[in-house]
Formats: structure tokens, C-alpha cells, sequence
């Protein structure tokens, strides 16, 4: 897990323009900045450029936010802020709801279906659906990353950071439960 | 604290990482959008981005960036021999610079818009790009994928 040591050692090394430190700050938060660009309702497209201008948009203010943990939580409120913004053109833009409709659907984007490999992929989808936002939301952003950074999700999810590793716990437990007891887990 | 992760904990992570990935290369596009942009730039946003047009065999998109003090419009036409042509256009007018940073080793392409605010950039290969108009303030996008 990164501390706001490490982060705020790696936040003053790209200030100075060190490419690798900033190749390593944009590692670890882009899987969450994704998560609540996605967690919007926007399609991939939009997402990934979303999670770019709020980046762009840093670098201009990076001299007035001091402390990482501000770096962090303005990164994130701009990539909600941006992405409802772009979210409310997009559906401003298309008078029949076409572009809403589908957005909507989106927000629990479904795996490719060529990844979903086995059975177990299957069962493990249908269980997953099934758990609370929070539980998805979760669990999706500590799958993508080796160490998640706690302050970091609890500021994307505004949970308090204190109850971030035992709601992974407890829906980790829940889907393990879902998935023992599903027979056709246990078979193949 | 947190549980130790067992084999099945991690089984069922590494099978939720695949259900909504970023896309593999977002971290390489924000990092090549970083890399020139500045503290006094000023960021425009992508405003629309319509859906391929047919014109005689010929594929082209149309991308439109906002930015406060100005807007660009470009239209991306796929050339016949893999290499595409951007026919650009800048609003309110001005015959201001126009960059085109490609990744490196490739040498950045510079234009000027025309009395109209026109400009054409061709010959131009697939992948990630970003323009820079020069004016006051500079004017970034994000990074493009042509």
C-alpha cells in the first residue's frame, strides 16, 4: 500500500521533473481514477479522456496543492466533476435518450464476453452482480492494483478509510460464501 | 487489518480484474499528454466526436476540443495507404502556430493556420498525438489515438 509518504516523495520528485516518479504516480492512480470516471456511466472512450484532462488539468495546479493527499482528493473530484459533466452533454445531446438509455446500462459495464473464459467466470458474474455497489466498486479497484492506496478509494468512494479493509473482508467473504455454495462452482 | 488472501481470494480478484479493465495503454496516453504540457497552458476538452462519415471510400471523423479562449475542430481522413490527413480548422480565427506532437523518436509537425484559421496536416501515421496551438495562452489537448 502507498503511504502519503511515499506518494508525497514521488509528488515532489515529478514537480522537479522526474519522468520515472510521475510514471509511477499515474500507475497507481489511474485504476481508481478509472473506476469513478467508469463509476459515471461513461463509455471507455470518454473515460480514458476524462481521466486525461483531470491530469492536465493537475499539472497546471500542481504548484498550489501541497500536500499528496490534496493531490489525490483533487484528481478525484475533478475526474467526477469532468466526468458528469461530459455524462449531461451526452445525454443533452441525443433528444431521444438513444446515448442515456445505453449509459445508464453502463454503469456496471459487463466483462468481455470472450474473457469469460470458464464456467467459474460465469458463476462468479452472476454472484458478483448481485453484491452491494460499494462490495463492486471495492472489489473491482483492489483487483487492479497490487497496493491499493486506502486514502486513496477512500476518497474515490467516500468511505471512511478506517472501514476500507474490513468492507473488503466482509465482501470478499460474501462472494466466497455466494460461490462455495453454488454447485455448479464446486463442479467445475 | 485485513485478512491474508488465500488461493481462492486470490482466484476471484484475478478474475474481477478482468471485467473492467483501463484500457492498457491510459497510463502511456496520460503520460504523453503530460509530458510537454505546462503550468500556463491552458486545456481543451473534447467536446464531440462524431461517428465516421462515408465520403467516396474514404473514412473520416470529425473531433471538436473546447478550450476558453479557443475551439478546434479537426476532421481526420484515413488515407488510402494507412496514413491519415487532418484538415483542421481554429475558432474565433487566427493564423496562430499549429503543433502536432507525435511520440518519440518522431519529430513534432508544425503548421500555420491560414487568414481563415484553416490548416492542413498530412501524411500523418496511426497512433497517439496531441496538438498544441500556439497562441496566448498555449492551447493543449489530450492525447489523441488517430
Amino acid at each position: 500500500m502507498w503511504s502519503d509518504a511515499e506518494l508525497g516523495t514521488l509528488l515532489e520528485r515529478a514537480r522537479d521533473g522526474d519522468r520515472e516518479s510521475l510514471r509511477e504516480l499515474v500507475r497507481a492512480l489511474n485504476p481508481v481514477l478509472w473506476r469513478v470516471a467508469r463509476g459515471q456511466g461513461l463509455g471507455t472512450e470518454d473515460a480514458a479522456d476524462v481521466v486525461q484532462t483531470s491530469w492536465l488539468e493537475l499539472l497546471r495546479r500542481l504548484h498550489e496543492i501541497r500536500t499528496p493527499r490534496a493531490v489525490t482528493a483533487w484528481l478525484i473530484t475533478t475526474t467526477r466533476r469532468e466526468a458528469w459533466h461530459r455524462q449531461q452533454r451526452a445525454r443533452r445531446d441525443v433528444p431521444d435518450g438513444g446515448i442515456a438509455v445505453e449509459a445508464a446500462v453502463d454503469t456496471e459495464p459487463a466483462p468481455d464476453e470472450r474473457l469469460m473464459t470458464d464456467e467459474r467466470d460465469r458463476v462468479l458474474w452472476r454472484h458478483f452482480q448481485v453484491l452491494s455497489q460499494r462490495c463492486r466498486d471495492l472489489l473491482r479497484v483492489v483487483a487492479q492494483v497490487d497496493r491499493p492506496d486506502y486514502t486513496v478509494i477512500a476518497e474515490a468512494f467516500g468511505m471512511p478509510h478506517g472501514s476500507i479493509g474490513p468492507t473488503r473482508s466482509r465482501c470478499l467473504a460474501k462472494l466466497r460464501a455466494a460461490l462455495l455454495a453454488d454447485p455448479v462452482w464446486g463442479a467445475s | 487489518m485485513t485478512d491474508p488472501l488465500d488461493d481462492l481470494d486470490r482466484d476471484i480478484l484475478h478474475r474481477i480484474a478482468r471485467y473492467d479493465p483501463p484500457p492498457p495503454d491510459l497510463d502511456e496516453r496520460v503520460l504523453f499528454a503530460l509530458a510537454l504540457t505546462g503550468l500556463e497552458d491552458e486545456v481543451a476538452r473534447l467536446a464531440e466526436s462524431a461517428a465516421p462519415a462515408a465520403r467516396a471510400g474514404e473514412r473520416a471523423r470529425t473531433i471538436t476540443f473546447d478550450a476558453t479562449s479557443r475551439t478546434v475542430m479537426i476532421t481526420v481522413l484515413e488515407r488510402p495507404d494507412g496514413l491519415v490527413r487532418l484538415d483542421g480548422w481554429l475558432a474565433p480565427v487566427a493564423a496562430l502556430t499549429v503543433e502536432l506532437r507525435l511520440p518519440s523518436p518522431a519529430p513534432a509537425r508544425t503548421v500555420t493556420a491560414d487568414e481563415s484559421g484553416r490548416f492542413v496536416l498530412d501524411g500523418v501515421p496511426h497512433g497517439l498525438a496531441q496538438l498544441v496551438i500556439h497562441g496566448t495562452p498555449r492551447v493543449v489537448t489530450p492525447s489523441l489515438l488517430l
